[in-house]
C-alpha cells in the first residue's frame, strides 16, 4: 500500500518538486475497463467516419480513438480535486472546516466482482449499499416504468433484483480498490496519496495517484446508470452484450453510440442519479457532482481534441510544465480537419474602423441621456428586482 | 512592505486598478495579496514550477519576452481547466486545480494569477447601459457617477473602437440587413449595432492585406497584430515589453502603472505579491460594528502563514472568492452575502456560411475566426441585453459551438417550426466533423442577457469539501423565467441577424449556466453601502465586480468593474485618509 503523505511532504519542502513530478507522471494510472469505457465515450462524439472521405478528403476519416483523445479524459478526471489531510474527517490534526467533511473511509472504495457470483453482489459488498438500497432502486425503478411505454421488458413488466443482476455488468474488472493510508500522524498536512489497485484476467494495476482517482469510479457510475437506462427500455438501439471494440467494458460500452450518449444524459435530465442515490452514494461522496461530469464528458472533446493536445504525442499525459509538443499546433489531426493554422505572430488582413472619428463621448455633466428607452427596447413586464 | 494603509485580497482585473489609484491619487502605501501566479516577472521566471521570489515593487521586474514564452498561445496548453496555464489553481502545476463544486450541468471559468480572469478575456470594454442605473432599482449610485471612471480607464485601457476584418463585416450586413442601425456613443440607450469598445490598441495602419512585414516589436511592429490571441493570454506583439503588448489586460495595464508609483516619491507605494491566498480576514470589535484590522495569508509554496494588519482591507478576489473568504472568515451574513449572483445567462447562436454568401459581402470565400479581434463587433438592446460577435481557435469553437447545452443532443432534439434557427442541443458524430471542417466560414454569436439579480443564486461554503484555504464554494444559479424570455428574444434576434448575412444553417446551442461574466455577489446595495464599505464591517471594502449592483445590463463588466473600483478607492482615501 502506498504511504500517505510522502507527496505531500515533498511538496511542502518546495526543494525537491523535480521528485514529486516524476512521481507524478509515470504512466498514465488507468485500467482496461476504464480505458474502454472511455474509448466508448470518444468514438460516440468524435468517430472514425470513412463515409467523409469521397466527400471532404481522407483528412477526415480518422477520429479520437486515433489520438487516444480517450487519455486526455482520463488524465483531466483524475487531476481535477486533490484531497488534503488536514480536511478529512478522521485523521485528526487539525479540525476539518466542513460540517460534512468525509473521512477516509468514506473515500475508499472496495470492489470486487470476480469474488462474488454476480456484480450486484459485489456492489452490494461496498460499504454504505445493503439489500435494502437495491430493493428500494427497484422500487423507484418499477414506479416509473409504469410510467412509460413499451421498453425492452414491456410495459406490464415488473424489473427483479434478478433483472438488475443480469444487466449490471463491470467488464473485465475482478477488483478494484481504493485505499489511502490509516497510520497518519495527527498533524501532518497536505495531499492524500491514493492507492488504485485494479485487477483483472490479464494484468493488474497499483497506482499511486495525488488527486481523487475518479475516472475509475465514473466509469462504475456510467455503468450502473446504464443498467438503469436498460432496464428502463430507453435503449432505442439493440444493445451489444459482446461489443469486440470495446471489450473490456461493461454495461454502458452495450450500448450504441447514440444511446451511450442518451444514457450520459439521464444523469442530467432524466433523474437517474436521483433514482440510483443509494447505489451511487458510497461511491461517489457527492452525488450532485455527476451532473458537472456529464458537462465535463462532453466538453472535454474540445479541450482535448480540437485543440493542440494530440501533439504532445508521448507527453501527452505528463505533468503541465513536462509536456513537449512535437507536432506543430497547425498540424495535428484536428487541425487538419479544420484547416486552422495554429497560434500566428499576427495576420496580414484589411481593417477599417465603422465609426468614422470614434465614439461621441461627451463629459459626465454634458450627459444629456434620454431616459425613456424607445420603441421594443422594453419587453412588458420586465424589469425590476426580481425575487 | 511591512506597514501598508491598505491591502487589497487580489490582483485580478480591479485590485491593481484599485492600488494604483490609492497610491497616485491618495498617497497611500498598499499592499496586493494575489493567491495565484505572477507571469512576465523575472522574480518568477518559472512561475509553475518552484516557488520564485516573494514580493515585486519595481516595474523593471516586467518581462515582456518572459510573458511570450510563457503565454505560449497554444489553446489547450492555455484554456484546459485542469492543466492550463490559464486555470483557477496554485502556482505549482504539478498539482491539481481548487476545487469548486458545482454540483449541475454548468461550467465555471476563471483565473488565478495577477492580472485574474483578464488575462483570458477578449479585452471587451463597453460600458454598463445607464438603464441598468437608472432605472433598474438596484444602484445607489447614478450613471454620471460612474462616468468620469469610465473615461480614466478607457484613457489607461487603450479603449477604443476594435477594427473590422471579415468575420464582423458579415455581422454588419445582417445587423443592418435585420433592420438595426448603428449606435456612436458609448453611453447606450438605444438599440443597434456597433464596434466593440476593446481594450486593445488599434492596428498600424500599414498592416493590410499587402503587409508582409514582421509583427516582431524588435522589428518595429506597434499595436494589435489581429492574431485573435487573447483569449489565450494575448502576449502579442511578440517581443513588447509587458506595458506595450496591445491588448490591455490588468497585468499589461493597471499592474505596471500601480508599480510606477515606486519610482515617485511624490507618491505612496504598491506592492504584488502572488502565490499568497488570503484565509482570513481579522476583525476587532469597534463602536457598535467590527472593524477589519488586516488579514491572514498562507504561501502557497511554503505553506507558512503571515498575518498584515492594514488601516483598510479591500476584498477584491472575485464573485466566487470574495463570498467565500467572507463566509470562511466568520464574517456577519444577513442573507445576501455570496448572492445575487448574476453571469449575463449567455446563449450562444451559430452561423455556418456558405462561401459564395461570404464572398459576396468580403471579395473573399472565408471568414476566419482566427484572424482579428476575437470579439470586434456587437449589438445592444438596453432593457433585454446584448449579444456580441466572436471568433476562436477551433479548441474552443468546438466546446462552445457544440459541446455545451442544456438541451440534450441534437439528434433527438425537436426544432420548433416556428423558430429561426434550424438546430439545438450537443452536436456529435459525423455531423460534429461536418460542421468542425466548415471553422473557417462559421461564426457564432454570444447572448448576453440582463439576468437581474436574485438571492437564490449563488455561493455558498460547500458542507463537505474543504481545501488547505477552508470550506470550498458551492455555486448554484437558476434562470428565473423572465431572464429566460429575454434570452429567447435576443437568440431570435441573433439568428435573423445570421440569416439576413446568408448563413445557410443557424444552431442555437442553448448553453446551460456558464460562470464567466460573474458579476454581483457581494452587492452593493445589499453587502455593501454606496462607497462600496460592507455595512457589517468597518473599513472593509469591496473593490471586485462583485460590488456590482447587477450585471450591468449585459454588457461585458470589466470596464464596470474596474471603474467601480476606482471609484472606491477614491471614497477610500476620503473616508480614511
Amino acid at each position: 500500500m502506498q504511504g500517505l503523505g510522502g507527496l505531500a511532504a515533498v511538496s511542502m519542502s518546495g526543494a525537491t518538486v523535480a521528485e514529486a513530478e516524476e512521481a507524478l507522471t509515470e504512466a498514465l494510472p488507468t485500467d482496461p475497463h476504464t480505458r474502454d469505457t472511455y474509448r466508448a465515450i470518444v468514438d460516440a462524439i468524435i468517430p472514425e467516419t470513412p463515409q467523409l472521405e469521397d466527400e471532404l478528403g481522407p483528412e477526415h476519416v480518422p477520429g479520437g480513438l486515433e489520438v487516444e483523445l480517450e487519455k486526455f479524459l482520463v488524465w483531466d478526471f483524475n487531476h481535477f480535486h486533490e484531497i488534503r489531510l488536514e480536511t478529512l474527517a478522521n485523521t485528526g490534526g487539525t479540525d476539518p472546516v466542513t460540517d460534512d467533511a468525509p473521512s477516509a473511509d468514506q473515500l475508499e472504495l472496495s470492489l470486487e466482482p470476480g469474488e462474488a457470483d454476480s456484480d450486484l453482489d459485489a456492489l452490494l459488498e461496498v460499504d454504505g449499499i445493503d439489500t435494502a438500497v437495491i430493493d428500494a432502486v427497484i422500487d423507484d425503478l418499477n414506479d416509473l416504468l409504469a410510467t412509460l411505454s413499451g421498453g425492452l421488458l414491456g410495459s406490464s413488466d415488473e424489473i427483479t433484483t434478478d433483472d438488475f443482476e443480469e444487466t449490471l455488468d463491470f467488464g473485465t474488472i475482478e477488483a478494484l480498490e481504493i485505499t489511502i493510508d490509516e497510520t497518519v500522524d495527527e498533524d501532518e498536512t497536505g495531499p492524500v496519496d491514493f492507492d488504485v489497485f485494479v485487477e483483472t484476467a490479464n494484468e493488474t494495476s497499483n497506482t499511486a495517484i495525488q488527486n481523487y482517482p475518479y475516472a475509475s469510479l465514473f466509469t462504475i457510475v456510467f455503468d450502473i446508470v446504464a443498467t438503469e437506462f436498460i432496464l428502463l427500455g430507453k435503449n432505442e438501439d439493440a444493445i451489444d452484450r459482446g461489443n469486440e471494440e470495446f471489450p473490456a467494458g461493461g454495461t454502458f460500452v452495450q450500448l450504441s453510440r447514440e444511446d451511450r450518449l442518451r444514457c450520459l444524459w439521464s444523469i442530467v435530465d432524466g433523474g437517474a442519479i436521483d433514482r440510483l442515490d443509494g447505489l451511487l452514494e458510497p461511491i461517489v461522496t457527492d452525488v450532485g457532482i455527476l451532473k458537472f461530469v456529464v458537462m465535463a464528458v462532453n466538453g472535454l472533446h474540445g479541450f482535448g481534441y480540437y485543440t493542440e493536445w494530440s501533439g504532445y504525442e508521448d507527453t501527452k499525459t505528463a505533468t503541465p510544465t513536462d509536456r513537449a509538443l512535437n507536432v506543430p499546433p497547425g498540424k495535428v489531426q484536428s487541425r487538419r480537419q479544420t484547416e486552422y493554422p495554429g497560434p500566428q505572430s499576427g495576420h496580414a488582413a484589411d481593417w477599417r474602423h465603422a465609426v468614422p472619428g470614434g465614439f461621441d463621448d461627451p463629459e459626465a455633466d454634458e450627459l444629456d441621456l434620454d431616459s425613456d428607452l424607445k420603441g421594443d427596447d422594453v419587453l412588458e413586464g420586465i424589469g425590476g428586482d426580481t425575487p | 512592505m511591512n506597514d501598508p494603509d491598505v491591502v487589497i485580497i487580489g490582483a485580478g482585473a480591479d485590485g491593481p486598478a484599485t492600488a494604483s489609484r490609492l497610491a497616485r491619487e491618495h498617497g497611500l502605501d498598499v499592499l496586493v495579496l494575489e493567491g495565484g501566479a505572477w507571469h512576465g516577472n523575472e522574480k518568477w521566471p518559472k512561475p509553475h514550477v518552484d516557488a520564485g521570489g516573494t514580493v515585486s515593487t519595481d516595474p523593471d521586474d516586467l518581462d515582456g519576452k518572459l510573458l511570450d514564452e510563457q503565454f505560449t498561445v497554444l489553446e489547450a496548453g492555455a484554456n484546459d481547466p485542469t492543466f492550463g496555464y490559464l486555470r483557477v489553481g496554485p502556482a505549482d502545476h504539478s498539482r491539481a486545480p481548487w476545487f469548486r463544486n458545482v454540483p449541475q450541468n454548468a461550467f465555471l471559468w476563471q483565473v488565478s494569477a495577477v492580472g485574474g480572469t483578464s488575462t483570458h478575456y477578449f479585452g471587451n470594454h463597453p460600458r454598463g447601459y445607464p438603464y441598468a442605473f437608472d432605472e433598474q432599482p438596484h444602484w445607489p449610485i447614478d450613471y454620471e457617477d460612474l462616468v468620469p471612471y469610465y473615461q480614466l480607464n478607457e484613457a489607461v485601457t487603450s479603449t477604443q473602437q476594435a477594427p473590422m476584418t471579415n468575420k464582423e463585416e458579415v455581422f454588419i450586413e445582417g445587423a443592418e440587413g435585420a433592420g438595426y442601425d448603428r449606435l456612436d456613443t458609448l453611453n447606450v440607450t438605444e438599440t443597434g449595432w456597433r464596434p466593440q469598445p476593446n481594450a486593445v490598441e488599434d492596428p498600424p495602419d500599414e498592416l493590410n492585406s499587402n503587409f508582409d512585414g514582421s509583427f516582431s516589436w524588435d522589428d518595429g511592429f506597434r499595436g494589435d497584430a489581429l492574431a485573435a490571441d487573447h483569449f489565450q493570454g494575448g502576449p502579442t506583439p511578440e517581443g513588447a515589453p509587458v506595458r506595450e503588448k496591445a491588448r490591455k489586460s490588468s497585468n499589461t495595464s493597471w499592474v505596471p502603472r500601480a508599480l510606477d508609483t515606486n519610482e515617485n516619491e511624490s507618491v505612496g507605494n504598491v506592492a504584488i505579491r502572488p502565490n499568497a491566498y488570503v484565509t482570513d480576514i481579522k476583525t476587532d470589535e469597534g463602536a457598535g460594528n467590527l472593524e477589519a484590522t488586516g488579514v491572514e495569508f498562507r504561501d502557497t509554496w511554503s505553506g507558512s502563514t503571515v498575518t498584515v494588519e492594514a488601516d483598510v482591507t479591500v476584498l477584491a478576489a472575485g464573485c466566487i472568492e470574495s463570498p467565500r473568504l467572507w463566509l470562511n472568515s466568520g464574517l456577519p451574513d444577513d442573507g445576501w452575502v455570496g448572492k445575487g449572483l448574476t453571469t449575463h445567462w449567455f446563449d450562444w447562436i451559430v452561423g455556418v456560411y456558405p462561401d459564395d454568401a461570404v464572398e459576396d459581402i468580403n471579395g473573399e470565400p472565408n471568414m476566419d475566426p482566427f484572424v482579428g479581434h476575437n470579439s470586434a463587433v456587437r449589438f445592444d438592446k438596453p432593457g433585454v441585453g446584448g449579444m456580441e460577435d466572436i471568433g476562436m481557435s477551433p479548441g474552443l469553437v468546438s466546446f462552445a459551438n457544440y459541446l455545451f447545452s442544456q438541451a440534450g443532443y441534437s439528434f433527438d432534439v425537436e426544432v420548433d417550426p416556428d423558430e429561426p434557427w434550424d438546430s439545438r442541443g450537443y452536436v456529435v458524430g459525423e455531423e460534429l466533423k461536418r460542421r468542425m471542417a466548415d471553422y473557417r466560414n462559421t461564426k457564432a454569436l454570444l447572448i448576453l442577457t440582463d439576468d437581474l439579480p436574485r438571492q437564490d443564486n449563488g455561493v455558498s461554503l460547500d458542507d463537505t469539501f474543504a481545501d488547505e484555504h477552508g470550506a470550498v464554494p458551492e455555486i448554484r444559479w437558476e434562470p428565473h423565467p423572465d431572464d429566460d424570455a429575454k434570452r429567447d428574444e435576443l437568440s431570435r434576434i441573433a439568428a435573423r441577424i445570421h440569416k439576413e448575412a446568408g448563413a445557410e444553417h443557424v444552431h442555437r446551442c442553448d448553453w446551460p449556466p456558464l460562470f464567466l461574466h460573474m458579476q454581483s455577489s457581494m452587492r452593493m446595495g445589499k453587502v455593501v453601502d454606496e462607497n462600496a464599505e460592507a455595512y457589517n464591517v468597518d473599513r472593509l471594502f469591496v473593490g471586485d465586480h462583485s460590488a456590482l449592483a447587477n450585471g450591468v445590463g449585459g454588457p461585458n463588466p470589466t470596464n464596470s468593474g474596474q471603474a467601480l473600483s476606482l471609484r472606491t478607492a477614491d471614497r477610500i482615501g476620503e473616508l480614511y485618509f
